[in-house]
């Protein structure tokens, strides 16, 4: 096991070891940010690495999907009038909780690479919620 | 001698279901006195016909984060259940919607499930969710303190696929319980049941760019909707989520860094750890010399970094008129022999081993992050509060048993 000496602010000399999980300094690298790539659609392509397993996932993705898109455009209409309105503010805050929702899936489905659903599915397989995705 | 009221039990597991009325001064809770009819073998001592379950094993901490980005799934969720060990997961075979994170030592509770008020409902009365009066209090208060007592609870669930509050999933009391969410602090009565307080303050212009980050590839999405979502919230998040802040034991700001002028990307952050003095159970964190000020810029002979670098900056402070120290890290780790580094120049982290910090952060690497502040004082937040834990149950177990007085 590889041995740093470092001076620490005190001056006193410490052996400190590199622990052995320490291979792959590359993935400090800012490029592991999430926000590089745009990996939502892939998801909805490919069941094999990391994404969705279950129908019933599919759908809520979708559904999320679709009432992002629906209430952005609720929203735009309900503040055309007066956007200090409290119907105005409720519309956007509808969008944020959503959006919040839609990507917390997202997150779990590609960096944690678990289905939601899993362990509802593994008791329940019959129902068509957990129908396995097949492409 | 303390008297408990009498209560049936079904079983008597790990937490005991009764409660006691009676704290003492500093909030523990006193031995719990169970008397029982039949003998049963697990009964050590049998012959007085007394079980006595001892106040550790009870012992719940409860944890308050405040934070505007989701529930229960957010990343600084992820690192703090990581630290006390295992991976937090939903709660097996219950309602797949649940927000709920459950681990062997940790649950975590997302405060939405105390809506009041589903989204048919907040859409009906004119109010977000960030309003107070979509919020039930009084529920939230007597679940928290059920829980922390030792008693399980039938929590309802609020739905964020479908807008509605479903069924209540059981919740049995953890050893260590985080709520989670908006209001943790806003109710005084809960913010008093909280033996840790954390608040995670996002700045206007990274708050900006990260739900930029997160929203644009959405279809429906663009900059005007983004910026009319947050700039709609704001009236209400000022008013009723912000000054929660005053109240937290440590606060994590997040802001541009100061770096690199103009920098409106939001990849490079400045963070600062804003702990309380005072709080039982908590030493700050600091760096060098505690409570004097320190101006550190690691990058030099020793270490080598890319730009835009690191730099450091550490001193007291009062914060809404409460005394206070600040760590403050802005820049960027690109390598881990800078995580090292830094890790091996502060102080009180209570970590348990060398490197314990830079092993954390590398576990989640993937997380957003990971090479800046956040991550950085996430992880050090969850290690303080492994420390609280840890004194709060050791100075439990060596409190002396009175309560067989009678």
């Amino acid at each position: 096991m590889a041995t740093l000496r470092l001076h620490s602010l005190t001056g006193a000399r410490e052996e400190i070891p590199t622990p052995s999980f320490v291979s792959n300094p590359r993935m400090l690298s800012p490029s592991f940010h999430c926000n590089k790539k745009r990996v939502s659609r892939r998801m909805t392509v490919n069941a094999m690495g990391g994404g969705a397993k279950y129908k019933g996932t599919l759908m809520r993705e979708k559904k999320l999907t679709e009432m992002i898109e629906k209430k952005v455009t609720e929203a735009k209409q309900v503040c055309e009038g007066d956007e200090t309105s409290d119907e105005c503010k409720v519309a956007w805050d509808e969008v944020e909780e959503v959006s919040q929702a839609k990507a917390d899936l997202r997150l779990r489905l590609e960096v944690e690479k678990k289905d939601p659903l899993e362990s509802f599915c593994q008791e329940n397989p019959e129902t068509e919620e957990c129908k396995v995705y097949e492409d | 001698m303390a008297v408990s009221t009498l209560y049936t039990t079904q079983a008597l597991n790990s937490a005991c279901s009764i409660s006691t009325p009676a704290k003492t001064h500093v909030g523990f809770h006193q031995k719990q006195v169970v008397f029982y009819r039949r003998s049963s073998k697990r009964v050590g001592g049998g012959g007085s016909g007394v079980i006595t379950c001892s106040a550790g094993d009870s012992q719940t901490v409860v944890i308050g984060l405040a934070a505007d980005s989701g529930c229960g799934k957010s990343t600084f969720m992820r690192r703090l259940t990581s630290v006390f060990g295992g991976a937090a997961e939903p709660p097996k075979g219950g309602n797949p919607d649940s927000n709920t994170l459950i681990s062997d030592t940790t649950t975590v509770i997302c405060l939405d499930d105390y809506h009041s008020l589903d989204r048919t409902g907040r859409k009906e009365k004119g109010v977000t969710a960030l309003d107070p009066r979509a919020n039930d209090f009084d529920l939230m208060y007597e679940q928290v303190k059920a829980l922390k007592s030792g008693i399980a609870v039938d929590k309802p669930i609020y739905n964020h696929v479908t807008g509605l509050l479903d069924p209540p999933e059981l919740i049995k009391p953890p050893k260590i319980l985080v709520i989670e969410g908006l209001h943790p602090m806003f109710d005084d009565r809960v913010r008093d049941l909280l033996d840790f307080s954390i608040y995670l303050d996002i700045s206007n212009e990274v708050k900006f760019a990260w739900k930029i980050q997160r929203d644009m590839a959405e279809r429906g999405h663009s900059l005007e909707s983004i910026k009319a979502s947050i700039e709609a919230r704001k009236p209400d998040f000022d008013a009723y989520i912000d000054p929660q802040k005053q109240y937290a034991d440590a606060v994590i700001e997040v802001l541009p860094t100061q770096l690199i002028p103009d920098d409106n990307e939001g990849k490079v952050l400045r963070v600062r750890l804003i702990m309380k003095e005072g709080v039982e159970n908590f030493s700050p964190v600091y760096l060098f010399d505690e409570g004097s000020t320190i101006s550190w810029i690691p990058c030099g002979r020793k270490l080598t970094c890319s730009y835009p670098g690191i730099k450091f900056h550490y001193g007291p402070d009062t914060y809404f008129g409460n005394e206070v120290s600040i760590l403050e890290m802005d820049g960027q780790f690109d390598r881990l022999d800078e995580l090292i580094y830094v890790e091996s120049h502060l102080s009180n982290i209570s970590t348990k081993f060398y490197g314990e910090v830079t092993q954390q952060m590398l576990k989640h690497a993937d997380f957003p992050g990971s090479n800046n502040g956040t991550g950085l004082f996430q992880t050090i937040v969850g290690l303080k509060i492994r420390d609280l834990y840890e004194q709060i149950t050791s100075s439990k177990a060596a409190a002396p048993l009175e309560a067989t007085k009678a």
